[in-house]
């Protein structure tokens, strides 16, 4: 029973080879440095999904029933926005439109490719507060002028290789938007995913003149891509989403600002093969560690079965070994996850400079990663614990 | 005295097959052993390949005993050893071990059991990763001993062990001796009932194994700790209570060494045997049966034929000869003396009655032995003549 007081048996047989130890704390800092990796990079694709959820603001949000992803361009009649405003507990309801198939991108500069890529387009009534991001806000005065778009400074550069860092060259620089001429007034940042290499920010006024053909008779506002809704303050936010949800038909989901997330994070999660890809990852990782993890129990048990033959001999039960193997376990998935994580977060904060991916430690995937590791480590104790207990004290005479 | 007779019978076949050297009848009876063996048998293998390594093994040890196992190797002595030691599980018969019967014993009880016991392997096999205080405090703490109380003692025993400069030393640092005793201090810190132990002084120097046996006498007469030990260290021999044999298997003698040098000594006072050498002396002793009598109880009766040779081993006889049906008290024999031996010399029948006096325990020594034995002797007809011419 290893009380405070008793002989700390496990740490002891850990640190007494400080070169086992170190190959040991090697090898599981390189199993939690992969788990890190795929965690990491999954979150990073995620949030990066998902981020023109983080940058709009408002709390409540309408999506057509039939949007799977916001991706998909799948739009809901403009009357529900204004249904929705009269929920109880609204303070207003907005438009957000968006285009990808009609919305292609010429850059038309002496040396440029000529060629159409497409650009995802956000059309959206410059009185509306849509967007969190104060560059977007600051510059809503440049958006009144007809066919002036503000272009993400995060765009894929190799399609579109405007000189966004000099506002004027940019302004100045011909542009086509669904072949008609497009007036690049500014930058913002938004970011690209798996679905989107760049984004425009325009008036709806400008985004209806560009997208004419978006809705085959009629206004092209018409249609309601994503409908923002802000509710009071002080209001419950879930209240609020159940009064709306009742006021509008099933044409529409209500989501709350969490759910949005995690429905669009669902999607390319568990409808895509980048979960999978990602989950097995992890699971490679996981095993790599299993395996190092096991060899160094393993080794250690191997070489000290005279010795736990002894302990038995002396009366030590198999539970008493089952708890030496756990701690021991444990405190090997502690040492080999601190280097881990200091080699993990050096490597997130080198990628995310290299890549722009939004490669962040989070509390939440330390926490997971911990978890594993442990898991790992104790799932290979319990599979070498089984030579310990075969440790047979007859043979020691 | 006719009407005991019977009852003499009667008791005679009672304790005519326990040897004279068990040295059962030295103190009197102590129950419980601490290890009772008996009718032991244990098999290896099998199938086809099921081998017997123990044959009707029987053993008694008591408290406080100092019991040294002798044997060729493979004889069955280090299975034997295991056995005791609830290393192995008992297959057929029944072993006793501080009042366990091991046979059909559960996981839990032996795990128990094993705390009351102390092992002395061959091999060290200490901790690396421990120093010396720490492996012997594996033992300790195990059978909750309190920390402090713990402490003094392992002090005390590596420091009786000649340990006391070394004793927050690793192993690594050590030589194999010192880690040998390092590794008797384990077996024997919690005070354990009973301690195996197998080669114990094979790897010590001659002063070192000098001061483990004397440890081990010392717990033995102090804490009534008995040890049973594997040994082929002729200099430790001498600390044996009791030294038990074993070939192919079976225990070929169990002899009390102490009760065996008692009947020596006895037996050396006989003039026929004053000049046979002490291994002689010891095979004699290793033949003598017990027989017991009660006060009043007919030994032996005048005219019948002679077929055992008595040494008085407690208690006391009168010897009456009866001449013309008038019976006389010739003499008064006590412990240490002998009797019946003329009826075995001249092959007549007895010459006195002897009638037991008190309660005895007799040794006897059967007529084919008897004779066997003083054929050894080379001055046999001379002592012959004297012996029968000082005889009355």
């Amino acid at each position: 029973m290893p009380l405070p007081n008793k002989t700390p048996l496990a740490w002891k047989n850990l640190t007494h080879d400080w070169r086992r130890l170190a190959v040991a704390v090697a090898g599981i800092g390189f199993a939690v440095l992969l788990m890190f990796t795929q965690v990491g990079f999954q979150n990073a694709l995620f949030d990066s999904q998902v981020k023109v959820i983080d940058d709009l603001a408002g709390d409540i949000f309408l999506v057509s029933r039939a949007k799977y992803t916001l991706a998909a361009e799948k739009r809901f009649p403009r009357e529900l926005i204004n249904q929705a405003n009269s929920a109880r507990g609204v303070i207003g309801a907005y438009p957000l439109y968006t285009e990808l198939t009609l919305s292609r991108l010429k850059n038309l500069s002496a040396g440029a490719s000529g060629k159409a890529y497409p650009i995802r387009s956000i059309g959206f009534h410059l009185s509306d507060p849509v967007f969190r991001s104060p560059e977007v806000n600051r510059q809503l005065s440049k958006l009144y002028a007809p066919g002036a778009a503000l272009i993400d400074l995060r765009s894929k550069r190799d399609n579109f290789d405007f000189p966004m860092e000099d506002e004027a060259a940019l302004a100045a620089a011909p542009a086509e938007l669904a072949n008609r001429r497009v007036t690049l007034v500014g930058t913002f940042k938004l970011g690209t995913d798996f679905a989107h290499d760049g984004n425009l920010a325009m008036s709806a006024e400008s985004f209806a003149r560009f997208f004419p053909q978006r809705v085959r008779y009629g206004d092209p506002l018409s249609v309601v891509d994503i409908g923002i809704v802000h509710v009071e303050n002080g209001a419950d936010v879930l209240e609020v989403r159940d009064a709306v949800d009742a006021l509008l038909d099933d044409r529409v989901f209500v989501y709350t600002r969490e759910q949005f997330r995690n429905e669009e994070i669902r999607f390319w999660d568990e409808s895509t093969p980048i979960g999978i890809i990602f989950t097995a990852g992890k699971i490679i990782g996981f095993v790599v560690g299993m395996v190092i993890c096991y060899q160094v129990i393993y080794s250690d048990i191997a070489d000290h079965m005279p010795e736990f033959a002894t302990l038995k001999a002396m009366g030590y039960s198999t539970g008493y070994f089952l708890r030496l193997i756990v701690v021991e376990a444990v405190l090997l998935s502690l040492i080999g996850f601190v280097p881990g994580l200091v080699v993990s977060a050096g490597l997130y904060s080198m990628l995310a400079e290299a890549t722009g991916l939004q490669l962040q430690m989070t509390v939440d995937s330390v926490l997971l990663v911990l978890v594993l590791t442990a898991a790992m480590c104790i799932a290979s104790g319990m599979l070498a614990v089984r030579k310990l207990l075969a440790a047979d004290p007859a043979n020691l005479f | 005295m006719v009407s005991s007779f019977s009852v003499y019978e009667d008791t005679m076949h009672a304790t005519q097959s326990l040897p004279a050297t068990s040295g059962m009848y030295a103190g009197g009876m102590q129950i419980p052993k601490t290890v009772k063996v008996s009718q032991l048998n244990h098999y290896f293998g099998e199938g086809e390949l099921r081998k017997q390594a123990l044959h009707q093994n029987n053993l008694e040890v008591r408290r406080g005993e100092i019991v040294i196992m002798t044997g060729p190797s493979g004889s069955g002595k280090t299975t034997l050893l295991t056995l005791v030691g609830t290393l192995r599980t008992v297959q057929e018969g029944s072993l006793k071990v501080l009042g366990h019967e091991l046979n059909g014993a559960t996981r839990d009880a032996i795990v128990m059991l094993r705390r009351e016991l102390g092992f002395i392997f061959q091999a060290h096999n200490l901790f690396e990763s421990l120093t010396a205080f720490q492996n012997v405090n594996m033992a300790a703490e195990l059978n909750g001993l309190d920390h402090g109380a713990a402490k003094e003692r392992i002090d005390y025993l590596l420091n009786r062990l000649g340990l006391g400069q070394r004793i927050h030393y690793k192993p690594k640092s050590l030589s194999g001796g010192q880690k040998q005793r390092v590794a008797i201090a384990r077996g024997l810190v919690h005070q354990p009932k009973l301690v195996l132990a197998d080669e114990p002084t094979a790897a010590l120097d001659e002063q070192s194994g000098r001061e483990v046996v004397t440890l081990f006498q010392e717990l033995a007469r102090d804490e009534g700790c008995t040890i049973i030990m594997v040994t082929h260290d002729n200099r430790i021999l001498d600390v044996a209570d009791r030294i038990v044999n074993m070939v192919d298997g079976h225990i070929r003698s169990d002899v009390a060494v102490h009760e065996t040098s008692v009947i020596c000594e006895f037996l050396r006072q006989f003039p026929l045997f004053a000049d046979l050498q002490t291994s002689t002396l010891t095979e004699v002793a290793d033949k003598m049966m017990v027989a017991e009598a009660g006060a009043g109880d007919v030994v032996i009766r005048q005219g019948d034929p002679g077929e055992l040779f008595y040494l008085i081993r407690s208690g006391g006889v009168d010897v009456i000869v009866e001449h013309d049906g008038e019976a006389s008290k010739v003499a008064e024999l006590g412990e240490g003396q002998y009797f019946g031996e003329a009826a075995l010399l001249r092959d007549e029948p007895r010459n006195a009655t002897i009638v037991a006096t008190a309660p005895s325990v007799f040794y006897t020594l059967g007529k084919a032995d008897f004779k066997a034995v003083l054929a050894r002797s080379k001055s046999f007809v001379d002592e012959l003549r004297n012996v029968l011419a000082s005889r009355t």
